[in-house]
């Protein structure tokens, strides 16, 4: 080693931390600087959060569409009562469609374990974990289009394109794995958004989501981008990347140090480990039959979803930080309710009853958080015959592991469940209250860009310390 | 960012302090929704202090120091009768007691948010103008005054300027920088050759004569004008003509327009004094696409919401783009760092709310496009368009006659719905023919004896010849020998397959759905269903079933005498109870609906009649109308339904007013999804002399609307039709409004006296104007400082799009200053800067690793050697193709196969557009939230936001795209065939010919040897099956080639 690199070494070794950064096995001071900040050498290296986290990674089950609050874990007898009544108080001052008399719920509730918690006979399977879940009832988000409010739930922004939670947290967290990208989302959504759900936006690239697979790829066909191509037999692409790297190499010779330079050369490293791992993120069959039959994999109903969920489980065991898997655009019941619900819930009650047990039978559950949301709720006044419209004013959605107080049930709504009213809960406090649980505090984990400073929860959002256990 | 975007106001102390933290975000959360605005409800407007002790139509509602005298008091504690405020749940008791302390302490009023600019004593320094410093006197090797600017800075901190650069270097350098594709070796070859000291300004010029300088500095442009092909936010549909201003982009760079020119296009294109030439003119309509190709919000249901979003997202490109200011910051509150008050935003909002963007503000929302056409064809467009739109209303005329026609009639007649709705929900559901039962007739379905389906009926299909119009039948003959009841059932084997009608004899007997179950009714394996139990005459029937535009499968047919016991008589379908009622069918499915739902609820008006004959509790009908059937003593359903019809019919013109009764049952004639509502198939009602009119017309339409000229269209705006100040909007909210301002430009820059814009124009093209004044301090700085980022790696002010104070400072200003200067000097020509920095010393150091200037600037700042760059996203790709010899050039156009405005297809992968096409990638669509993983990978910036400054990160992504990417694997497949072609006897020479190509520079010795070990080792780990093994040795090289770090760094 020449003079050059030992300057260069020093010099770094006086400014980072080398130990741990050699330890995340990244490929040591490679990455140092390429983010131009002071900071972290490598963009996906573990951080410590602000303060001890009580979670360390995140599942987020998106049920996409609207699933409607007073069809699942919203109980409320009134409206049974005043079926065909017209709601006795004033609706919001903008809607999507124009919605009539109150609406019964379809399904009858009951009460479920030591907290007694209600839940309809749409997710008989979910119920029996209610002593594990923290529902939180008094949901508002402020826009009623599926567009419009899926970038609020995920970027806090329902007006500009900016870095998703998962990108927040990857950003404050780094990742434990790093052979896998910090941030993975499973069969996304491609409307409402897209891709801006899951993107860095301004945030630097590693921190993007990584799409498995898309909308309408079985989540068995799903793959990461490139992560394969069926010409090159692996051996062979080894001894070109060997060949690739011994010329880079030699060219670092000539040129001197350069921390891109040596960068690229372990980023085609990562690459291949990456796709060498990928393929266990599709192949089950490790897993074994209990299980596969706990995630409803032999049935074709609870197949894809359920396997989805089994992904996750598999990705958050190796330390990927942030997973989402998404429910997709399904659970938009402007008529049909009562099929459709139904139909939407046969296919997830199952599986995500079975993460849950999952998780918690590995020991994994206690810092795991998992989010169950969709984008808003719905009215309890009908739509057509058998059908509810959007309602961002109220909506339920319910938090497990990862240290949230088990058995809760926080915040409420009105007699019908139209508007939040009690202890209200705004996408923006449920984004601060997640990263409070993995240890951040919203108003620390900023990014400077276009010389401002931006924090996922913009000028808002207030930690909901009641569901911290 | 709580203290940079947190309220001033809510810091203010005392009684303001307390209305500010308290009581103002109240009036705003629950108030002011209906009691803001131009029009608040009750005459009561809560905006102003003055307002509210005015009070609305009820009389003064705050009587300051006296809560229990004061009418909102009383009406949000719900003690003023019906008065209950606000809607919705009642204010919480914290609420409530600071309402009532904001009235005791003399309900004093925050101040006021309009602020004028803020006095700047010191201006800030990209506040003031640029003067050109005279360059300082510096050693020999400054060539030109750039290296003087440069070189003193160096040598402030001790330190040297880089040696020189070699011509390959250079030439290589110089051609990416332009035109972002890699040298030939020819031309490496030519100014190799060519030692006359302009040589390297020969190839400066040479490069900026090429069209594919265009193509590369416009796609810079692109970056800042957050250019792209789709909307992308919410609803993702295709910006179709986008193209258009991209093209106009790249043409404007090869064509060197001024850069006072470009802005002035961009932003006021349309306003700019005719020339009378039809090309300009186009090419400034399409210029101002600038201002309409940002993501909106399209399907945002508040239609103001939508439209200040909009306009918000315009000003903070402006503000970006075009003077390096966060203006959008200011929608909310003044500005915290720069002198930009609220007030100065709405003032440039106000120009862009007096220009159309917009065609209309509905979900999904329409934007403007210029019809690129002379004035008579655009005038002969408008004329065929107006004459489509007035078949729309001759039909919707018609429609709604007859539908009305349809309503008013069942309207009249709802005791007879009642009792036939009745009479559907009571009749049980028939059962199939028991194993045993003697089946008289069974026919295949594709036995038909007549009929215009497919033949033969199969699963999964339509069942239609293609092309055909409905509706579509197949009639079945079946002879019976006496006349009688006979079950008909259809063996139904497929779910969804559909539904039909079933007529018998020219009688339709059973409708729609129920004739063939659908896949809600289906079972999960096929069985036999019935139809009905129908009357056959002796002899021959004919059985026809009919569907509008299928024909549903089934697979058999079959026929047997009514299981009934003898005498009892067969049930009747929903048509035939139509029929014996003579009401129509399609009403009467929709009362049964309505029953369905309602289930005998307490609070329907129809109560009485729904639980007629039910034991209920006493009192238990809560609906007003409960009063109209009091003492009713009929005694039968039939008199009962009597009743309810006589009632209806009193109310089925209107219902006397305060009259709640009433109200309620004439909600039930007229609710939008009630049981009289037109059905969805009202046409197969209508008179014969309506249906023959609309044939008519739809096919006139039909003609109108295929006749209608086509013209090239572009997006962009134009004044709008009310030209119009905006209040500003205190918090940002389009619901509270403050006080007017007019429209003008920021004060702090322009000042406080500025000539009135005046009622007849938006105010853009003054905008303009005086953006690219002289002496503008920003617009000039701000460009050269991109164009020396776009050469260097590093802006002078790294901040590109940020030169206000929370933007970094530049490292020579006199440098930037003496730039910008020259530069409206020389008339604002962006290649008279390449020529200048490009002849420059500095711009030729080579990018050699210095250990002493390293330790002193390890990040370049001062320029001590050239940065070594990454390719970008596009370059990457262009290199992989070109050095393929793959690369087709085009002149622009798009690729998409999307109509305007459709939505990007969100199932596939890419959307259906094929960006292996090897074109140059600036003409590949950019298609937000669904883009190419190549531009994703490689750091194309988001496209919703101006970047001047492209990130160059290194991240696995990247290396698996050069892995696996299709384009690499089929481009170095092309490579190599390339190589092979050549006439070369012996393998070495290939590889330095492909380091040639790739590298722009030959193989050493060992390189080469290197290589053809590599080859050999690859021939020996092929498959043994594999064919064209050289071919496949030889892309293994190219891929390992193109996949090094010297292909995409550029030295």
């Amino acid at each position: 080693m020449n003079s050059h690199w030992n300057s260069y070494l020093n010099r770094k070794l006086s400014r980072r931390d080398l130990l741990r950064v050699s330890s995340t096995g990244f490929g040591s001071l490679a990455l140092a600087g390429l983010l131009g900040a002071e900071g972290q050498a490598n963009p996906l290296g573990v951080r410590a959060p602000h303060f001890p986290a009580k979670a360390k990674r995140v599942i987020f089950l998106f049920m996409h569409g609207g699933p409607s609050q007073i069809d699942t874990f919203d109980y409320k007898p009134l409206l049974k009562r005043d079926h065909g009544k017209p709601l006795p108080f004033a609706k919001r001052r903008v809607v999507s469609a124009e919605t009539f008399n109150l609406l019964q719920s379809p399904w009858a509730f009951r009460q479920y374990g030591q907290s007694g918690a209600w839940v309809s006979d749409l997710f008989p399977n979910v119920a029996k974990h209610v002593d594990d879940l923290c529902f939180i009832k008094s949901m508002w988000g402020s826009n009623s289009r599926h567009g419009g409010a899926l970038l609020e739930l995920h970027t806090g922004s329902d007006t500009f394109v900016r870095p998703s939670m998962g990108s927040w947290v990857t950003y404050g967290l780094g990742s434990e794995n790093q052979s896998m990208p910090g941030y993975v989302t499973i069969c996304p959504t491609q409307s409402h958004g897209g891709a801006n759900n899951y993107s860095s936006a301004f945030l630097p690239a590693p921190y993007a989501g990584t799409p498995v697979g898309s909308v309408g790829v079985p989540a068995r066909e799903a793959r990461i981008p490139f992560i394969e191509n069926h010409e090159t037999p692996r051996n062979l692409q080894r001894m070109e990347i060997d060949y690739t790297q011994a010329m880079n190499r030699q060219q670092l010779e000539r040129t001197g140090p350069d921390a891109a330079l040596e960068g690229r050369i372990e980023s085609f490293e990562l690459a291949f480990r990456m796709q060498s791992s990928a393929p266990e993120l599709q192949d089950l069959s490790g897993e074994s039959e209990v299980t596969r039959k706990m995630y409803g994999l032999d049935n074709p109903v609870t197949e894809d979803f359920g396997r989805q969920c089994l992904m996750a489980r598999r990705l958050s065991e190796r330390g990927v930080r942030f997973v989402q898997v998404s429910h997709t655009y399904k659970w938009d019941q402007h008529a049909n309710l009562k099929r459709d619900h139904e139909g939407n819930a046969r296919e997830v009650d199952q599986p995500i009853a079975a993460l849950l047990a999952d998780l918690k039978g590995r020991g994994l559950l206690k810092d795991t958080l998992v989010l169950w949301a969709g984008e808003f709720g719905r009215t309890p006044t009908a739509q057509g015959s058998d059908g509810r419209d959007h309602n961002p004013e109220a909506f339920t959605v319910w938090l497990a592991g990862g240290g949230v107080k088990a058995g809760l049930s926080y915040g409420s709504t009105d007699d019908y469940g139209y508007y939040s009213v009690d202890k209200k809960v705004h996408f923006h406090d449920l984004h601060a209250t997640m990263l409070h649980l993995l240890g951040m505090d919203h108003l620390r984990l900023t990014y400077r860009f276009a010389g401002r400073d931006f924090r996922l929860t913009d000028i808002h959002g207030n930690v909901v310390t009641d569901i911290v256990g | 960012m709580l203290a940079l975007c947190g309220s001033a106001m809510a810091m203010a102390q005392g009684p303001e302090g307390f209305f500010e933290k308290n009581v103002r975000p109240l009036f705003i959360a629950k108030c002011n929704g209906c009691h803001g605005g131009a029009n608040p409800a009750g005459g009561l407007s809560l905006l102003t202090r003055e307002a509210l002790l005015k009070g609305g139509s009820r009389g003064p509602s705050v009587v300051a120091g006296n809560p229990a005298g004061s009418l909102l008091m009383k009406a949000v504690m719900h003690t003023a009768g019906t008065l209950r405020m606000p809607p919705g749940p009642k204010l919480t008791d914290a609420e409530l007691a600071n309402l009532t302390q904001w009235i005791n302490q003399g309900a004093v009023w925050g101040s006021s948010a309009v602020k004028d600019a803020k006095a700047e004593t010191a201006k800030y320094w990209s506040f003031v103008a640029p003067l050109a410093a005279k360059p300082p006197a510096a050693g020999a090797w400054a060539k030109n005054p750039i290296d003087a600017f440069v070189l003193a800075k160096l040598q402030e901190k001790g330190l040297k300027p880089a040696a020189p650069a070699d011509k390959r270097t250079l030439i290589r350098r110089a051609t990416y920088d332009l035109t972002g594709m890699p040298p030939t070796p020819e031309e490496v070859k030519v100014f190799l050759a060519d030692d006359s000291p302009r040589a390297f300004e020969d190839v400066v010029e040479r490069l900026l004569a090429s069209p594919r300088y265009g193509e590369r500095w416009g796609r810079h442009w692109l970056d800042v004008a957050r250019y792209a092909d789709s909307n992308g936010l919410d609803e993702n549909l295709v910006y179709k003509n986008a193209f258009r201003y991209r093209d106009y982009v790249i043409q404007a760079f090869n064509k060197d327009k001024p850069y006072d020119r470009f802005v002035q296009e961009q932003l006021a294109g349309d306003l700019l004094p005719d020339t009378g030439d039809l090309k300009t003119t186009f090419e400034r309509w399409t210029a101002t696409g600038f201002l309409s190709l940002g993501a909106k919000m399209l399907a945002e249901d508040d239609p103001v919401k939508m439209e200040v979003d909009i306009i918000d997202e315009q000003i903070d490109t402006l503000g970006k783009t075009f003077l390096g200011l966060t203006l959008g910051c200011a929608r909310c509150h003044d500005h915290k760092f720069d002198p930009i008050p609220q007030a100065d935003y709405y003032s440039l909002a106000g120009i862009f709310k007096s220009t159309k963007t917009m065609e209309n503000f509905k979900v999904v929302a329409k934007w403007h496009e210029h019809v690129l056409a002379p004035k008579e064809d655009r005038d002969r467009l408008d004329a065929h368009l107006a004459k489509i739109e007035a078949k729309n209303k001759e039909i919707g005329k018609i429609t709604r006659g007859e539908n009305e026609k349809l309503t008013r009639a069942a309207k009249q007649k709802v005791g007879a719905y009642l009792l036939a709705a009745h009479e559907v929900r009571e009749t049980p559901a028939l059962q199939p023919l028991p194993a045993d039962a003697r089946v008289l007739i069974e026919r295949d379905a594709s036995s038909f004896d007549n009929g215009n389906a497919a033949k033969p009926v199969e699963p999964k299909k339509p069942n239609v010849p293609k092309g055909a119009k409905g509706p579509f039948y197949a009639e079945y003959k079946v002879t019976v020998e006496a006349a009688g009841d006979y079950q008909v059932e259809l063996r139904d084997e497929e779910r969804g397959a559909g539904t039909a009608d079933l007529s018998i004899g020219g009688v339709l007997v059973k409708k729609g759905e129920g004739a063939v179950q659908n896949r809600e009714a289906s079972p999960d394996a096929g069985g036999w269903a019935p139809l009905g139990i129908f009357r056959l005459a002796q002899g021959e029937n004919v059985l026809r079933l009919q569907h509008k535009n299928r024909f549903p499968y089934f697979s058999r047919m079959r026929i047997a005498a009514s299981p009934l016991a003898a005498g009892k008589a067969a049930p009747r379908t929903l048509v035939q109870i139509a029929r014996h009622y003579d009401i129509n069918p399609s009403i009467l499915e929709q009362m049964v609906e309505h029953l369905e739902r309602s289930n005998g609820a307490a609070a329907s008006v129809l109560y009485a009649f729904e639980n007629f004959g039910k034991q209920r509790p006493a009192g238990e009908w809560t609906s007003p109308a409960a009063k109209l059937l009091e003492g009713f003593t009929g005694g039968t359903r039939q008199a009962l339904a009597d009743r309810y019809q006589t009632l209806f019919g009193e109310v089925a013109e209107s219902a006397p007013e305060g009259d709640d009764a009433r109200k309620a049952l004439r909600e039930l004639l007229t609710e939008k999804f009630g049981p009289f509502r037109a059905p969805d198939d009202a046409r197969e009602y209508y008179a014969p002399s309506a249906l023959n009119d609309l044939a008519r017309l739809e096919e006139e339409r039909k003609t109108l609307e295929q006749a209608t000229p086509e013209f090239p269209q572009a997006m962009g705006v134009r004044d709008g039709d009310k030209i119009t100040d905006l209040p500003i909007h205190l918090r940002g909210s389009h619901i509270n409004l403050g006080q007017m301002v007019p429209r003008r430009f920021p004060r702090a820059l322009a000042g406080e006296n500025q000539p009135p814009l005046g009622p007849n124009t938006s105010g853009r093209l003054q905008l303009a104007q005086w953006l690219t004044g002289k002496d503008h301090p920003l617009t000039a700085r701000v460009m050269v400082n991109r164009i020396w980022r776009w050469h260097f790696g590093r802006g002078i002010v790294p901040s590109t799009d940020n030169f206000g104070r929370l933007g970094e400072k530049p490292v020579n200003q006199p440098l930037l200053d003496w730039l910008a200067v020259r530069f409206v000097e020389q008339g604002w020509s962006i290649k008279a800067m390449h020529r200048l920095i490009m002849a420059s010393n500095t711009y030729r150091m080579s990018s050699t690793y210095d250990e002493r200037s390293f330790e002193t600037d390890p990040e370049n700042t001062l320029q001590w050697r050239f940065n070594r760059k990454r390719l970008e996203a596009e370059s990457v790709r262009d290199a992989i193709v070109t050095v393929s010899g793959g690369m087709h050039l085009v002149d622009g156009g798009s690729i998409l196969t999307y109509k305007d405005r459709q939505y990007v297809a969100n199932t596939s992968k890419r959307g259906g557009v094929d960006y292996d096409r090897p074109i140059r990638a600036v003409y590949l669509p950019v298609v937000r939230s669904s883009m190419y993983e190549l531009f994703t990978a490689f750091d194309l910036p988001d496209p919703s936001v101006p970047q001047g400054d492209r990130n160059a990160s290194v991240i696995a992504p990247q290396a698996l795209f050069m892995m696996n990417g299709s384009v690499v694997l089929q481009h170095t497949r092309k490579l190599a065939e390339r190589l092979l072609a050549m006439p070369l006897t012996e393998d070495g020479a290939r590889v330095r010919e492909a380091y040639e190509l790739a590298l722009s520079r030959p193989a050493s010795g060992p390189e080469v040897d290197q290589a053809l070990t590599f080859l050999k080792r690859i021939e020996k780990e092929l498959p043994a099956e594999a064919k064209d093994r050289t071919l496949l040795q030889w892309q293994s090289f190219c891929k390992a080639l193109l996949a090094s770090n010297e292909f995409i760094y550029i030295n």
